[in-house]
């Protein structure tokens, strides 16, 4: 049987070279060793590979002699039995056979398959870029991931949200993923709107509004009416200037808006009080735009701040008190006889009333501040001086005694306490009976009486009561209302300070006199408040280094509600309760 | 400072009649000087210019900065649609190359101070990390392209690539012979070699140079072996092994090539991501700031 055998080679260029050879033999072996009827120079073909062997009835059998098997029509074989007269294609290695039928010889066509690695660019296999992800898909990822992430899924779930309008602070925001556009945390008073973006900025592309802000803070007070504050406020910078009439053609509310002082995510702190210079920015030229305000110009407390204004009574009888500079040396005329120095002297006689009074009594030693002056419950400040409560006890007005009981005037109210007095006289005295019948003079049921009741009238008589040397000149000066003798009408104010808030508690560590010069108080004429100079000793200005406090505006005066100090509930207020750490804390 | 060795630019010099100028020195650093002015400007207006109640990217410097920032970042990504236009003149790529580096430093200044300093887990943040990755990328292809191309031409020892390639195919052509007459297991080496695509190390390996499956390197250690055990016979094999050696060599320069190369490159497999990453989180970070505007 013969075998034609064909082998195709392909040159470089692309260009077949055909060679043909005819092998007369039944068995053909093919391998890679030279003695082969067909040598394949293929290191993954064996030495002795196959054998192609004819069979009966035109059919070839291929059979594998090595470990190796061969793959037939696509199959991986050991042994195979084929018609060439249908064709097979034997694969060894790289190359192919393809056996058929031609002419009644079996014919071989030996080609190689192509390997790949030919096809490659040397030059282009050098370059970096095949083996990385390539830079364009890296890039359309990164971008598409971005804009989903921090644009697509916040704008997304903010459009379709559902509107609250209530102030529940508690609820959770609806919009999906704009924690991520937060510039830092919330003050920790806003703590609880830490994810709930949407409560404050409410609009897209809408600057957060006062509005916004007044959903929980109702009350708060205008500092003054918008126009006036709008005339008073000093030209902005340059800078400043620009960026406010860029953001007002974008409907930012403006200079005034609670945001501009107020400013958020500045991480998790107390809400810092606004600083000295939004004051100054006003106040330091404030007579220069407001041409009609009584206050003067403030910028810094240390270096530019007015005199104290207190509000007191300058004349007797006043309606109102008038607000007057400490610096103008004011005397105050509330109607009373009190000279400090007295009741503070250690020696005196009121020590040693105080002293008799005894420790029962809330004394047992001289008399001190807080013996008459109470602390109010928050001990920011004192209670007014209440003559029942902290003076009678010395300056008593029992006139008359009746078993264990003794009868005070009536304190306050003067017709009163003219009927009472005009009443003793007349009342029946205590009768005074001695169990012994004489004769001459009965009385009902034959007893003996005689009235040896107190000289009354000598003692605490009408006439004497408001005179001078009477009881209620002790302490009131003399008057007369209409037709009849009367006291001057007591004024003492209830705050000296309108604008500024002074927290006694806070200064505590304090002696009282260290600001009041209360013990060589001579008169009640005395204005024994603190002026400028004597605050100044350790409270200057923000900035000042020096100071033993620091102080800005903030710490004595409220700017949503000029006329009083701060709330109670103010942040700054709250300042003690951090250092008065608790026991257990320590 | 990166710069063009003095031989190389004497050897320029020679041959040109004309001085090379790198466009890091380019027109006497010009752009560097401008880009320095313009941080040192900015850090002393940060510095002087009180912002209250503390500085920030929303006051009115902090939008300067951020305005000047952008637009900055914008112009220097456009270097890479500049470098696709072939033009000459005051704008030569050069010029326009020499600003590029030279300004994309001074943003490390500029948005920084934009930051004023408030860094978070936010898309404002992601923003200047990934301007800073830029920058930190571009700062290393800068060294890289001053550095290592002459260690690349070192390497090719006046070969180009195609050589290379075209040698290791020689050698590789003289192993299929050498090896034909190997058993079966010794063969299978020599073809697994063989059959290693020199370019399917894959991205580290290219960076590092260390192939841990190199078949090359695999035969040549069982063929050492067999080849202490030298003896007549075994002449096949023991020029089967010179082969591997000479194979090994050869792939040795070609993967060293391939290594500075990649070193040479990697660093816009992160500066090109990372500028369009970064432009679309500008977008996020200034459409969000004006979204929820405080």
């Amino acid at each position: 049987m013969a075998f034609l055998i064909r082998t195709i080679d392909q040159t470089a260029s692309g260009r077949e070279i055909v060679r043909e050879s005819v092998v007369d033999k039944d068995t053909l072996s093919i391998g890679r060793a030279a003695e082969n009827d067909i040598h394949l120079s293929d290191l993954a073909v064996e030495q002795h590979h196959v054998t192609i062997a004819a069979a009966t009835g035109e059919k070839l059998d291929i059979k594998a002699i090595s470990r190796l098997g061969f793959e037939i029509n696509g199959r991986l074989e050991k042994a195979a039995s084929i018609d060439p007269a249908q064709g097979a294609e034997l694969a060894l290695g790289s190359s192919r056979l393809a056996i058929s039928q031609n002419n009644g010889q079996v014919m071989l066509i030996i080609t190689k398959a192509v390997s790949g690695e030919d096809a490659v660019d040397a030059k282009r296999s050098f370059a970096l870029a095949g083996t990385l992800p390539a830079k364009r898909a890296m890039s359309w990822g990164l971008a598409a991931a971005i804009l989903f992430t921090f644009l697509a899924v916040p704008i997304a779930s903010h459009l379709t949200r559902e509107r609250i309008t209530t102030d529940d602070v508690d609820r959770a925001g609806q919009v999906d993923f704009d924690g991520s556009w937060s510039t830092g945390k919330l003050s920790l008073a806003h703590h609880s709107l830490e994810d709930n973006c949407e409560a404050c900025h409410v609009d897209a592309f809408v600057s957060v509004r006062d509005e916004a802000c007044l959903t929980c803070h109702e009350d708060i007070g205008d500092h003054a009416e918008a126009p006036r504050l709008a005339d008073g406020r000093a030209p902005h910078e340059f800078g400043e200037g620009f960026q406010w009439a860029v953001a007002g053609m974008f409907g930012k509310e403006g200079p005034g808006a609670c945001t501009t002082c107020h400013t958020e995510h500045e991480g998790p702190t107390r809400m810092e009080p606004a600083s000295q210079l939004f004051c100054a920015d006003c106040h330091d030229t404030l007579d220069t735009r407001l041409t009609d305000t009584t206050l003067a110009n403030a910028s810094d407390f240390g270096k530019t701040h007015p005199e104290f204004k207190a509000a007191i009574f300058t004349e007797f009888r006043q309606q109102e008190p008038r607000r007057i500079s400490l610096g103008d040396r004011p005397r105050e005329r509330n109607g009373l006889k009190f000279p400090h120095d007295v009741h503070l002297d250690p020696q005196g006689g009121v020590a040693r009333m105080a002293i008799r009074l005894g420790r029962g009594a809330g004394y047992g030693s001289a008399l001190a501040c807080k013996d008459c002056h109470e602390a109010t419950s928050d001990r920011v400040s004192f209670e007014p001086i209440d003559m029942e409560a902290n003076c009678e006890s010395c300056h008593s007005l029992a006139y008359d005694q009746v078993g264990g009981t003794f009868r005070t005037l009536h304190h306050g109210d003067v017709d009163q306490m003219l009927a009472d007095l005009r009443a003793m006289d007349r009342s029946p005295r205590r009768p005074v009976v001695t169990g012994r019948s004489r004769p001459e003079r009965y009385a009902r049921g034959g007893l003996y009486y005689s009235n040896f009741g107190p000289p009354g009238r000598s003692l605490v008589g009408i006439d004497r009561a408001l005179a001078p040397g009477g009881v209620c000149g002790e302490c009131h000066l003399p008057a007369t209302s209409g037709n009849r003798l009367d006291v001057m009408p007591v004024n003492l104010p209830d705050r000296y300070f309108a604008h500024g808030g002074f927290d006694h508690h806070a200064h505590r560590q304090e002696e009282c006199s260290t600001c009041h010069e209360a013990e060589s108080s001579k008169v009640s004429s005395d204005v024994l408040l603190p002026d400028l100079a004597s605050c100044r000793e350790c409270h200057q200005g923000e900035t000042a280094i020096e100071a033993e406090v620091p102080s800005s505006c903030a710490m004595c005066h409220s700017y949503h509600r000029p006329g009083t100090p701060m709330p109670q509930d103010h942040p700054d207020n709250r300042r003690s309760e951090i250092a008065n750490l608790g026991p257990e804390a320590r | 400072m990166v710069s063009l060795p003095e031989s190389k630019v004497d050897f320029h010099g020679t041959r040109r009649g004309a001085e090379h100028e790198s466009f890091l020195t380019h027109r006497g650093m010009r752009w560097a000087k401008i880009a320095g002015g313009l941080s040192f400007v900015l850090f002393l207006g940060y510095l002087l210019i009180d912002q209250e109640p503390r500085p920030n990217g929303g006051s009115w410097y902090g939008y300067t900065l951020g305005t000047i920032g952008l637009g900055l970042i914008v112009w220097l990504s456009l270097l890479g649609v500049r470098k696709r236009r072939i033009n000459e003149g005051h704008w030569s790529l050069k010029a326009w190359t020499s600003a590029h580096v030279f300004l994309g430093l001074s943003l490390v200044v500029i948005g920084t101070l934009h930051t004023g300093f408030q860094l978070g887990w936010n898309v404002h943040t992601l923003a200047w990390a990934l301007m800073m990755l830029v920058i930190a990328s571009g700062i290393y292809g800068v060294v890289v392209y001053a550095t290592l191309p002459e260690r690349l031409s070192a390497n090719r020892k006046q070969m180009t690539r195609g050589q290379m390639v075209e040698a290791l195919a020689t050698i590789d052509r003289q192993l299929e012979q050498a090896a034909q007459p190997l058993p079966r297991d010794e063969a299978d080496l020599v073809i697994a070699a063989l059959e290693q695509n020199v370019f399917a190390g894959g991205g580290w390996a290219r960076l590092t140079g260390r192939y841990r499956h190199c078949a090359t390197a695999r035969a040549l250690t069982a063929f050492r072996e067999d080849f202490r055990a030298a003896s007549d016979q075994q002449a096949p094999k023991a020029r089967v092994s010179a082969l591997l050696r000479t194979r090994s060599a050869q792939l040795a320069q070609i993967r060293l090539q391939m290594r500075l190369k990649a070193l040479l490159e990697v660093w816009l497999f992160i500066h090109i991501p990372a500028t369009i990453a970064l432009l679309t989180a500008l977008l996020a970070h200034v459409i969000s700031v004006f979204y929820y505007w405080g």
